[in-house]
C-alpha cells in the first residue's frame, strides 16, 4: 500500500504535476540550514529547536505558496506571472515593498557592472594576445 | 569566511565617490578599478575598493544578501568601515535593524519605520551603532545579514507551486526577500510572545503558533478571502 502523506518521501515530479498537492509531498528540510542561521539572526537561540525550524518551514512554504497564488491571480490577465505582481501585491506593507526595491535596484546595478567588466576583461584578453604575437616575432 | 570586500560595498562606495544618477556612473568608476584588479587577480592581494565580481560564491546565498567584509565576528575599524558602505540602502533594513537591537538591549520591540535620510547620515548613525556592539550581537548581526534563502530552491519551490512555469532571477530574488522579512516579523512576533508568558530559552513550536495567529488577526498573512460574510 503506498502512502502519499507525511510528507517523508519526496517527489518532486509528481509534485510538479500535482501542484495542489505539493504540502504533502515535499521533501522536508528544504530550507532547514538557512533557517536555523535566519532564526538566529532575528533573535531565536543560537541552536534553535529542530521542530521550530521545521514548523518555521511550513509557515514559510505556505506563505509563499498563497503569495504566489494571489499573485496569480492578479497577473493572470497577462498571462504569465511578473515582479510588478509581487510588488503589487506588498504594496501596503512598507519595509517589504523598500526592501525589495532595495534588493532589484542591486541586481541591476550588479548587472551593469557585471557587463562592463566581462567587456573589459575582453579588451584586455585582446590586447595581451596582440602583445604575445608581437613579442613573438 | 571573505576577506576581500564583497561587490556590493565596492560598487556602493564607487557610488558614494561619484553621486551618479544613474549606474551608468558607478560602472565608470568600475572601469578604472577591475584593469588593476584584473593584474592583482591572480595573485589575490588586498583588493580593498575593487570590484571582486567573479566572486559568485560571495553571494551564494542570494545578491539579496550583503556579506561583511571581514570575516571574524568582532566589530573592528575595518568591519565598521565596510559596514556602513553596506548599510547606507534601503529604510526596510533599517527598520529591522533597529528593532534588532532594541530587542536585545531592551527586550522591548517596536515595529517602527524609519525614514531614509541622506546616506552620510545613516551610514554614521549605522557606524556608532555597530562599533558598540558586544560580541554576541555582532555574531546575530553577521547571522541576519549572511543569511538567506538558497536561489535553486526558492527557484524549484516557485516552480512547483506556478506549475512550472519559466521563473526569472529577479523573481527569485524578490520572494526570497519577502520570505526573508516575513521570518523576521514571525520571530520577533515570537518572541514578543515569550516575554509575555515570561519564558526564557529557545523558541517553542506554540510560541510561533500564537505569533502566527497574532499576524493573521493584524493581516499581513495572505489569506483567500474565503467567505467574507461577517468580517
Amino acid at each position: 500500500m503506498s502512502t502519499a502523506g507525511g510528507g517523508s518521501s519526496s517527489k518532486p515530479r509528481a509534485a510538479s504535476s500535482q501542484p495542489s498537492e505539493t504540502s504533502s509531498k515535499r521533501k522536508r528540510g528544504v530550507f532547514q540550514k538557512e533557517l536555523q542561521h535566519m532564526m538566529y539572526g532575528f533573535g531565536d537561540d543560537p541552536n534553535p529547536l529542530p521542530e521550530s525550524v521545521a514548523l518555521m518551514e511550513d509557515i514559510i512554504v505556505e506563505y509563499v505558496t498563497e503569495l504566489v497564488h494571489k499573485a496569480q491571480d492578479i497577473g493572470s490577465q497577462r498571462g504569465k506571472l511578473s515582479v510588478e505582481d509581487f510588488l503589487y501585491l506588498i504594496r501596503k506593507d512598507l519595509p517589504k515593498l523598500n526592501r525589495c526595491t532595495e534588493l532589484l535596484s542591486m541586481n541591476e546595478e550588479l548587472k551593469q557592472a557585471r557587463k562592463v567588466f566581462e567587456s573589459d576583461e575582453e579588451k584586455l584578453r585582446k590586447v595581451f594576445e596582440v602583445d604575445n604575437q608581437l613579442n613573438d616575432e | 569566511m571573505k576577506q576581500s570586500k564583497d561587490p556590493f560595498e565596492a560598487a556602493f562606495e564607487e557610488q558614494e565617490d561619484s553621486p551618479p544618477e544613474s549606474p551608468a556612473d558607478a560602472s565608470a568608476d568600475a572601469r578604472q578599478n577591475p584593469n588593476s584588479s584584473i593584474a592583482a587577480h591572480s595573485s589575490q592581494s588586498q583588493p580593498q575598493d575593487q570590484l571582486q565580481l567573479p566572486h559568485d560564491d560571495n553571494a551564494k546565498k542570494g545578491p539579496s544578501q550583503f556579506t561583511p567584509g571581514s570575516g571574524s565576528g568582532s566589530a573592528n575599524a575595518s568591519a565598521s568601515g565596510s559596514f556602513t558602505a553596506t548599510a547606507g540602502a534601503g529604510t526596510g533594513m533599517k527598520s529591522k535593524e533597529e528593532e534588532e537591537e532594541e530587542e536585545e538591549e531592551n527586550m522591548d520591540v517596536e515595529l517602527g519605520k524609519f525614514p531614509s535620510s541622506g546616506d552620510p547620515d545613516k551610514m554614521a548613525k549605522m557606524q556608532a551603532i555597530l562599533s558598540q556592539f558586544t560580541e554576541e550581537q555582532m555574531s546575530r548581526y553577521e547571522s541576519f545579514r549572511r543569511a538567506g534563502f538558497q536561489k535553486s530552491n526558492m527557484k524549484r519551490l516557485l516552480a512547483s507551486i506556478t506549475g512550472t512555469q519559466k521563473i526569472s532571477v529577479p523573481m527569485t530574488i524578490v520572494v526570497s526577500g519577502i520570505a526573508k522579512m516575513f521570518v523576521g516579523e514571525v520571530v520577533e512576533t515570537a518572541r514578543i510572545v515569550m516575554q509575555e508568558r515570561k519564558e526564557s530559552g529557545p523558541i517553542r513550536p506554540c510560541h510561533l503558533r500564537e505569533a502566527y495567529r497574532r499576524l493573521k488577526l493584524e493581516g499581513k498573512i495572505f489569506k483567500r478571502p474565503m467567505s467574507r460574510l461577517f468580517r
